[in-house]
């Protein structure tokens, strides 16, 4: 290809930065394509962890990247769901469990004839039909060779950030990516982008395609897409404690009334995030009301601030923004992982044929905000389904939301079904145990479930949550897990 | 009585009685009273049909035994279409119901198909699709389930009478408990307050009230369009064919399983083989042609003596701006038109009906939340299905009047990006609902001579000896298997032979 992208720069810092530059570089360098990653410093702020959702199981293994060495040098446990306590209804918690909502009978969805019998009276939470869940709490993980339930049980990691941004670097090392340090490069504008940087001590850098993590890059060829999105909170202080022991397999995210309280469980810590809004909280009594919440006071950096922006355009000319560059993402969730890894792995399958003239840039961006919307509402549902009564909490119930997450919500509320719009990163049963989990019992059902006999339906639970104990019983402990994957 | 729901159908057409037979065969009728009113005075505009392979999960869905049905309708297998003439005059190519290719590598089949035609060493990509080689055969089984085999990476459809489907299913529901009014509606009674459908009245006097109703009364859409005044989208400025001639001819030796359409200087013309004969129509723009040239030119194109004079159908392209307004879904032509060019008419039908019975009311008040879904999705399917009838009509030659202006219009703004993008790279936007997945948009682009000018890089990773090498032993595959596949015809007349009419 005469005209195919040679030059690659990948201009930013910490895990976004790596990641991409790996990623790109495991892809393309097999084409002759040089990789640059111009390091700009960032690294991951002092108690950083991160999420990560399933999905990124699959991509690691296009990186390269195996559980065992996330386990070595990311401190990382494994994530198979997300609590939420004291969001609705009291102190009660629910589970976001990575798996399948009970097990679809008679043709139809389980939610459907759950409903069903929630309406004659039945008091089983969904989450008791998902094996997952019920694995999760009881500290059990892994696939048993043969479920009796047939379920999917899919897991992630919690992940220490500034582990994980090392094992990266590392794996960019070890795949001869060209790593130079430069921050405060100068962006030159040529053609329709850039044609080349200037670094600190003089290097120049010409290339084709430009990775923006950074944010520079970008604002250079599109200086007036900066738009801030709504956010919950504006102020965060991110902390650590001692780990908790036995290790969870999930983190769990306690509303506060002022904001929530995330802690992730590391094999050598607690990570904490304290989200508050610095309107009701001053950051000067936050680290006071973070240590009554937690009931001891921890090890805790200064309160930061906590923005919401996004990028209308992740792609203009030359020049693709990823990361933080993009945007940031909803702060719960995992959305900061998985925009990340959607956004490489668009740009991996896009990669542009010629190197003067890049529509893939729109169907790019396109592709990106679509994903980033369908993300920011997975996270705003939350907000919209809480039944707090703090002035918080009634602001975040009464924000505006997207017009799809509208039609989601009353569609499950009415029916138990899904409204899917194009761009859905969570799967169907991850709506339904959230939706569910935060109290939201569909007033109908499908009317095709009433065909089944009210006593063939009960048996058919109890069949359900036999088969999940008997599956759940096959597991392996979390110790037992990562203690083989240590060796 | 009183408690249940009632349901009441009215027109029992193909429509009707498609959606008579899955409110019998899934609404428990302890809960719901199902009713069709329907007239035997008014005819149903079945010439034929052509479907699409979902029609064959509707009949899994409702239990029928495939070769009894097919029996009872005449029907025989449908592996796709055959296009001629379209793209340039002389050209032929089949949109198959079945994908190109497997994998041989990161990339997908098409990429490196793309990379290999670039370079001159690629066959037709219609080559690397079994179902198109044993179609072109006029050869026909049925897949063998064996998920690694050529042989099994297809699905199909049927052709059928359509007349003679709803008849059957008319059996099967009035077996099943559907209660059949024989009646024509003459006046159709609205609530004073809420404006809801009350009741039909019918010349007999009889009044059937109901909580629900289904428009299926065909083109005049009588209680969706007449009554509730829920207008139409019109799209004949995209969709330029408004009538069409049809007429049944004798069956011809060539027994293809596989619609025809094949352009002609107004529209084009459809040729359905069914067991006992061959259906026929030329659908066109009567802008472009009077009905007598045109009857005249259907005449002159048939493969078999006509069996009747043809029979003129006037239509219009759109859909009603709401399927479901208060108490009433609109199915079928009550709902919409679009010109059977990828058979999509009865597939229409299906979807209507699958999220009728799952957002069902349940109860006379209705939440709103359900009928918004409805709207949504049957809006999704419809608009999927009219960009990609559009770009059936904007990639041709511009050899006749009409053929000048359909590829000189402003496309929606949802098409307009498509072929630029897939010039440029192959690029087919995936989606997650509605019809028409990357191969039959691959198929469409390729055979009318879209063609892209690259492939995704990732496909340059395998050296082109390797990929030149995995074309050509997979194109081998195919063929030898087509070799071992009974002809149409015999397969035909030993699973499911219809007795002669």
């Amino acid at each position: 290809m005469s005209n195919s992208v040679q030059r690659v720069v990948v201009y930013g810092g910490g895990i976004a930065a790596a990641m991409a530059a790996l990623a790109v570089c495991r892809a393309y360098s097999r084409l002759g394509t040089d990789i640059v990653w111009v390091d700009t410093g960032e690294v991951p702020v002092p108690h950083a962890a991160l999420i990560a959702p399933p999905d990124l199981a699959t991509f690691h293994r296009l990186l390269g990247i195996e559980g065992t060495e996330l386990v070595r040098h990311a401190a990382a446990t494994i994530a198979m769901g997300q609590q939420f306590a004291g969001w609705s209804g009291g102190d009660d918690a629910f589970l976001h469990a990575y798996g399948d909502a009970g097990s679809a009978f008679a043709d139809l969805p389980f939610v459907q004839h759950w409903t069903r019998a929630r309406q004659a009276g039945l008091r089983v939470g969904l989450e008791d039909f998902c094996l997952a869940a019920v694995a999760a709490k009881q500290g059990r993980t892994g696939v048993p060779h043969e479920t009796a339930t047939r379920q999917a049980v899919k897991a992630g990691w919690h992940l220490d950030a500034a582990g994980y941004t090392g094992l990266l670097r590392a794996a960019c090392e070890q795949a001869d990516v060209r790593i130079l340090a430069g921050a405060e490069a100068i962006p030159h504008v040529g053609g329709s982008g850039l044609d080349r940087i200037e670094l600190a001590y003089g290097e120049v850098l010409d290339a084709d395609l430009f990775v923006d993590v950074h944010g520079a890059l970008i604002a250079r060829v599109d200086p007036d897409d900066r738009a801030v999105r709504a956010g919950f909170c504006d102020r965060i202080i991110r902390a650590s404690t001692s780990a908790f022991d036995p290790l969870p397999l999930y983190s769990r995210v306690a509303a506060h009334p002022a904001g929530w309280l995330t802690m992730i469980p590391l094999a050598n810590r607690t990570a904490i995030e304290f989200a508050y809004d610095g309107r009701l909280l001053p950051d000067a009594d936050a680290p006071v009301a973070l240590a009554a919440a937690l009931g001891r006071p921890v090890d805790a950096a200064p309160p930061a601030s906590l923005a919401a922006t996004a990028r209308a355009r992740a792609w203009v000319g030359n020049v693709v923004a990823l990361g933080p560059a993009s945007g940031t993402a909803p702060p719960l969730d995992g959305a900061e992982l998985l925009l990340l890894q959607l956004g490489i792995a668009q740009l991996v399958l896009l990669w542009p044929i010629d190197r003067a003239a890049m529509p893939e840039a729109d169907i790019y961006s396109e592709e990106m905000a679509g994903t980033r919307a369908r993300v920011i509402d997975f996270t705003a549902q939350h907000f919209r389904l809480n039944t707090r009564t703090e002035p918080f909490w009634d602001a975040a119930r009464a924000a505006p939301v997207s017009t799809e997450l509208t039609a989601k919500i009353d569609l499950f509320a009415a029916r138990g079904m899904f409204a899917h719009f194009n761009h859905e990163a969570h799967v169907e049963d991850s709506w339904a145990l959230v939706m569910a989990g935060h109290g939201v019992i569909p007033r109908s059902f499908d009317p095709q479930a009433l065909l089944v006999e009210d006593r063939v339906l009960m048996t058919e639970f109890q069949r359900q949550l036999r088969a999940i104990a008997g599956d759940v019983h096959a597991m392996e402990t979390h110790a037992e897990a990562l203690g083989r994957m240590r060796g | 009585m009183g408690d249940r729901f009632e349901l009441v159908i009215v027109g029992g057409g193909t429509a009707g009685w498609m959606c008579a037979a899955a409110c019998a065969a899934k609404l428990d009728p302890v809960h719901f009273r199902v009713r069709l009113v329907e007239s035997e005075e008014i005819g149903t505009v079945g010439v034929g049909e052509a479907t699409l392979p979902q029609m064959k999960d509707f009949n899994d869905f409702l239990g029928l035994d495939e070769a009894e049905f097919m029996k009872a309708t005449q029907a025989s297998f449908k592996l796709g279409i055959e296009f001629v003439n379209w793209g340039r005059e002389g050209d032929r190519y089949i949109h198959p119901f079945g994908t190109f290719g497997r994998p041989i590598g990161e990339a997908d089949f098409f990429s490196y198909w793309i990379r290999a035609h670039r370079a001159g060493t690629a066959a037709p990509l219609f080559d690397y699709c079994f179902p198109i080689v044993t179609a072109r055969q006029n050869r026909f089984m049925l897949p063998n389930g064996d998920a690694g085999d050529v042989c099994n990476a297809f699905a199909y459809a049927y052709h059928l009478d359509a007349f003679l489907y709803a008849r059957y299913l008319r059996g099967w529901a009035e077996a099943r408990g559907t209660e059949r009014v024989e009646g024509r509606v003459v006046e159709v009674e609205q609530d004073n307050e809420s404006g809801d459908i009350a009741a039909v009245k019918l010349a007999s006097g009889v009044r059937i009230a109901g909580d629900m109703f289904v428009d299926c009364s065909g083109f005049r859409s009588l209680l969706l369009g007449q009554t509730l005044g829920v207008g139409l989208e019109d799209w004949s400025h995209w969709l330029p064919c408004d009538s069409a001639q049809a007429v049944p001819s004798v069956r011809s030796a060539d027994f293809t399983p596989y619609t025809r359409s094949t352009r002609r200087k107004a529209g084009w013309q459809w040729r359905i083989p069914l067991q006992h004969r061959t259906g026929n129509g030329y659908v066109y723009s009567s802008a472009d042609i009077s009905d007598d040239e045109a009857a005249t030119t259907l005449l002159a194109n048939l493969d078999g003596e006509a069996l009747a004079d043809p029979r003129l159908l006037r239509f219009s392209a759109g859909k009603r701006e709401r399927a479901w307004a208060r108490n009433c879904i609109g199915m079928g032509l009550a709902g919409g038109f679009l010109e059977p060019l990828e058979s999509t008419s009865i597939y229409l039908v299906q979807m209507a009906i699958m999220h009728t019975l799952t957002l069902m009311p349940a109860g006379r008040a209705i939440d709103p939340a359900l009928p918004a879904e409805f709207n949504r999705v049957m809006e999704v399917e419809y608009d999927r299905i009219r960009d990609f009838l559009i770009l059936h009509y904007v990639g041709n030659e511009p050899d006749a009047p009409l053929w000048q202006r359909v590829t000189a219009i402003d496309m929606p703004d949802t098409l307009a990006g498509k072929i630029e993008r897939f010039r440029h790279r192959g690029y087919i936007e995936a989606y997650r609902d509605g019809l028409f997945g990357p191969p039959s948009w691959q198929a469409v682009f390729i055979g009318q001579g879209i063609e892209p000018r690259a492939a995704d890089r990732l496909a340059d990773v395998l050296p082109a000896a390797t990929v030149d090498e995995r074309l050509s032993s997979f194109a081998a595959a195919i063929a030898d298997a087509a070799a071992m596949v009974p002809s149409h015809a015999d397969f035909i007349a030993c699973y499911c032979p219809a007795p002669a009419p």
